[in-house]
This record gives C-alpha cells, structure tokens and sequence, in this order.
C-alpha cells in the first residue's frame, strides 16, 4: 500500500471532471465557455435539495455521494504515471471492479428514494442491465490480468512495454468499450436516466447539490473508465518520445472522445436488446476472451 | 499493514457491519433491508481489508453488490408492503428467537475469548495474490472443480425449479395464469 | 488493538444476528438474508484465523473462496425455491408453508 494519496486523487478527480465538461463540448461542436457553465454551476448549486414525498429521503440523499465515492475509488485505482497513482493494490484491478459495482445499488436507491414512477423504472432497468454487464468487465480484466501474472494495474501496464494489450487481445477491448460505456450510464446506454424516454429517469428528482455530484461522478466515471482503458489495453504510459504522463493523459484523453462520440453518434440501446446483447453474446464472449488470454499466456508471456 | 492501522480501519469497520447487520432485520422497509445487508456484507470487505486479506476483501466487494441487489430485486417482488409503508410486523417467536440468537452469540462469543489461542504468527504482509492463484489451480483445484460444478448445478436447477411449471412440468394453480392481479 | 479472540467475537455477534434474522422473520427472503450473514460471520473467522495463526498460509483463503461461492448457491437456489413457491401459494411467508405438519 505505498504512497496512498487522497488529496491528490480528490484533485485529479474535479480538475479531470472539468476536462471531460471540455471534451463534452468539444465532442458537441460546441465552443466551450468555462465562464458560463460556472454560473450555471453556481445556479445549480444554490437551488435547495429536494424532499422526496416518499419517506427513503435517507436513501434517496446518499445515492449521490455513494455515486461519487464508488467514481473516485475507481479513479484511485488507476495507474497515471510510474509512481504517481491513489492506491496501489495487489489486487487493484479487482478493486476497479469492485469499485464500479456500487454504481448499481447507487442508482437502485436514487430510482427508488425518488418515489417516482419514472425513475423507480429506470432504477430496475439499470439493475437488470448493470447485473448484465458488470460481469463482462470483470471478466475482461481477468483476460488483461492473464498475461500480466498479476491483478496490479501497474504490473499489466508494464507487460505491455512491447506490444500494447488492444493489439494482443482486440476481443477483449471490444467486449470492454461498451460496458464500461454502459457502467458510465453514458449514451447509448443511458438507459436509467434516459430523458427521452423516462423523463429523466432516477435523477429527474435530484436538484441542487445532489445534481451537482451525480454530474461530478458520471464525469469521474468516464475518466476512470477512459484511464483503466488507457492503462490496461493501450499500454498506459509507454511510448516514445513524451514524457509518461503525458502519454497517459492523451491515451485516456483519446478514450474518453471515443465514448463521447460514439455516444453522440448511436441510437439508444432498447433494454431488451441491451440485455439480450450482454446475455447472449457479451457474456459468452468474455468467456471466450479468458480462453484466449490463457493460450496467449502459456505461448508468449510465460 | 501494521498493527494500528489494522485497528483504525478493523473498529469503525466492525462497529458499522454489526449496526447494519442489526438493523436489516429491524428496518420494516425491503429495500432499505436489502441494502442494508449489502452494506453490512459490503463494510465486511474492509473489514477483511484491515486483516490483511486485501484479495478476499475486494472480491467480497464485487460479489455482495451482485448478490445483494439481487436480493433487493426479489425482496421488492415478493414483500406484501415493499416500501414498509405500513409498518408492518414481519416477526415471528421474537422473543424465542432472540434469545436462542443471544444465547449462541454469548456462548461463541466466550469460546472465543476464553479458548486459549496458539500464540501469534509473526508477519502480517497481505498474502501474495500470485500465491492464491497457485492455491486454488494447485493444491485445491479438485475443491475448485467441485465448487464449480455447484454453481452450474445450483444455477442448472434453480431455472428448472423456477420456471413455468415447476420441474415437473406441472402448470401452477389456476391464479398463475390469471396474471397478477390475482393477490 | 485488534486480535483473534476480538474478531472472532464480532464473527459470533454477526452470527448470533443473522440467526435471529433466519429464526424470526416470517418472509422466506429475509430468511435467506439471515442465513448470508451467518456465512459472512464465518468468513469473518476464517479470515480473523488466517491472519492471525496462519499469516503466510493460502489455503485459509480458498476456505473463503468456497464460502463466497456457497452463498451465491445457496441465494441462488433459495430465490428459485421462492420463485415455485409463490407461482402456486401466492405467498412468500414461511407460516403458510405448514403442509408437512403432523
């Protein structure tokens, strides 16, 4: 457990979250203007919170911070830089995992605490759709851990100083990039809070405060989840030239446009198909994914 | 990790397991219950956390969330008053109950603290993950295969048992097909 | 400070809390909850054991392991019980469940 650092992941995690409000507007087409999302900010900000009429105020107040909390120790998790990183696990990468499980019961009691209709709707719907699709990512991981020998992000970055893991294992990013697009309840898995279709959904309640750290964590997320990709398929900080932590942030700053666009670009997912996607085809195909990983592991990485 | 950092995550962390243990059976709202439960269960990771166990810690992590909003899920379907609006009373032999709990718990609880322990190992470094691993393909891997082999069977037979008509193909009574409005 | 005798107190107390759970709740779901906390009480120990008397041993860690998988089983097979139960009685509640009563 060397060099833990909270305050410098709470740092990353709003100066990174106001990175990617750019990269949103980048991604939108639009000229990005810092000064007027501030105001906007503080105008959120000074709306009070709402009561629920339902009496799981408790549940419905602490879905935000739960939401924020499983982001950040996802962001912890991640490996920047040779040295600079939150927490540096054994396991680490089962910690990621473990981390973006709480996005579900996180949803579940926003949906539910809302009392709502809509949104107790859309908090069901993520549950069937997130307890489809945690599994691929943490299957995924076991792939990447393979070669590696070890479940430390840091040791699966640097077995990738040669050939980056996208290369090697191209299933395995696949199956990834839309689950954790879907873990991020980004576009076009953005089922639970869908505007067109449920209004909202589980965050059409929140105001104030609370809409403000359900933004900050979705956008933590995305940056956890573009960093984890960065880290554990494109080979993190190696790379010519640049010095590592640079390459890290373009890696993840590339990532992260990715699902953007490809959020921008694709119709929503239906649930139905959602499901029967990750039922059918996402899950077996992991499977297959640890298959592979395995073989590659006993020819080229022993 | 050392000896006080142990003791600052395991107090608070033990004292929270135990709070929302306790209080998921005295909540009359199903989903606060269940979440409760994921809590406690979830807080059970850190607890492993602090003891050294930091694999098992964060595996506890992943698989509680699964399992327990899973059993939120069926908590909410099958609870006559799932918001426990009502307040209602879903005991029963509370007082048998408890005091068989009470009882038991006291007894460990004195065996525990009575027995005569064999003295501490030294070394209290997390063991290797690597060396789990080797565990569980090495040594343990036929118990691995058999634990394996449950899960397929108990998901095999869990479909079987909860599909329409039950394993034997029997339908159910005539309110199954009525739809739900049947209470 | 923390030792074997403290955690493996906290395992009973778990216990004796989730036995209250299994023996007086009336829903068969709150039931099953009883019966994972008692399993989370003997994780508990394992781990308390394994950190405690075997620090450098991994087989404690598989007991853990197995464990873990039990619960899935036994939340598995339970929720599937329930399942069937309620397609043909409507009900979920243990006292209802009195057929096989001498």
């Amino acid at each position: 457990m060397s060099d833990f650092s909270p305050l410098a992941i709470l740092g990353l995690g709003v100066v990174g979250a106001s990175c990617v409000w750019l990269l949103e507007e980048l991604v939108a087409g639009a000229r990005p203007a810092p000064a007027r999302a501030l105001r906007g900010l503080g105008t959120t900000l000074r709306a009070p919170l709402r009561r629920p009429e339902t009496y799981d105020n408790a549940l419905f107040h602490l879905a935000p911070g739960l939401l924020v909390l499983a982001a950040m120790v996802a962001l912890a998790t991640v490996p920047w830089a040779p040295g600079f990183r939150g927490i540096d696990f054994q396991a680490g990468a089962l910690l990621f995992a473990g981390a973006l499980a709480y996005v579900t019961p996180a949803m579940f009691m926003a949906g539910w605490g809302a009392g709502r209709p809509l949104a107790v709707v859309g908090g069901f719907r993520w549950l069937a759709l997130m307890l489809a699709y945690a599994m691929p990512v943490a299957m995924v991981i076991t792939a990447v851990a393979a070669p590696a020998g070890s479940l430390r992000p840091t040791d699966i970055v640097n077995v990738q100083h040669a050939v980056p893991m996208a290369l090697v294992q191209p299933l395995a990013l696949a199956l990834w990039l839309p689950a954790v697009t879907a873990v991020c309840f980004l576009p076009p898995f953005d089922l639970p809070q869908a505007d067109a279709e449920l209004g909202g959904g589980v965050f059409s309640e929140y105001r104030g405060l609370d809409r403000v750290l359900v933004t900050l964590a979705q956008r933590i997320l995305l940056l956890a989840a573009s960093g984890m990709t960065a880290a554990l398929f494109l080979a993190g900080w190696h790379g010519p030239l640049l010095p590592p932590a640079l390459w890290m942030a373009l890696k993840t700053a590339a990532v992260a446009a990715l699902i953007l666009w490809g959020g921008r670009r694709l119709p929503r997912v239906e649930v139905d198909r959602a499901l029967s996607l990750a039922w059918k085809v996402a899950n077996p195909l992991a499977i297959l994914a640890i298959v592979i990983a395995g073989g590659l592991t006993l020819a080229f990485y022993r | 990790m050392s000896d006080l950092a142990t003791a600052i995550v395991f107090w608070p962390a033990a004292a929270l397991m135990l709070g929302t243990a306790l209080y998921v059976f005295i909540t009359s709202s199903m989903a606060r219950a269940g979440l409760l439960l994921l809590a406690s269960l979830g807080v059970e990771g850190l607890v492993f956390l602090a003891l050294a166990s930091e694999f098992l810690g964060f595996l506890q992590l992943l698989m509680m969330s699964g399992e327990m909003v899973i059993m939120v899920f069926f908590m909410v379907m099958f609870m006559p008053d799932p918001g426990g609006l009502m307040g209602m009373d879903m005991t029963h032999d509370k007082r048998r109950s408890a005091s068989v709990a009470i009882a038991i718990a006291v007894g460990l609880a004195v065996v525990a603290v009575l027995t005569d322990w064999p003295a501490r190992v030294a070394g209290t470094d997390a063991p290797d993950v690597r060396a789990i691993g080797y565990e569980v393909m090495g040594r343990s891997m036929v118990s691995f295969l058999f634990a394996a082999m449950t899960i397929l069977l108990a998901m095999v037979g869990g479909v079987l048992l909860a599909k329409h008509g039950g394993r034997f193909g029997i339908p159910a009574p005539a309110g199954e097909q009525r739809g739900q409005e049947n209470d | 400070m923390v030792s074997l005798p403290v955690v493996l107190a906290a395992g009973a107390v778990m216990f004796g809390i989730g036995l209250y759970g299994a023996l007086g709740q009336t829903n068969t779901i709150m039931v099953i909850m009883g019966v994972e906390l008692m399993l989370g009480a003997a994780m508990l120990n394992v781990v308390g054991f394994l950190r405690y008397s075997h620090p450098h041993g991994t087989s404690g860690n598989f007991f853990v392991l197995v464990v873990m998988t039990l619960m899935a089983v036994e939340a598995a097979v339970g929720f599937a019980l329930v399942v069937s139960v309620f397609r043909h009685r409507r009900t979920a509640e243990v006292d209802d469940l009195t057929d096989l009563k001498g």
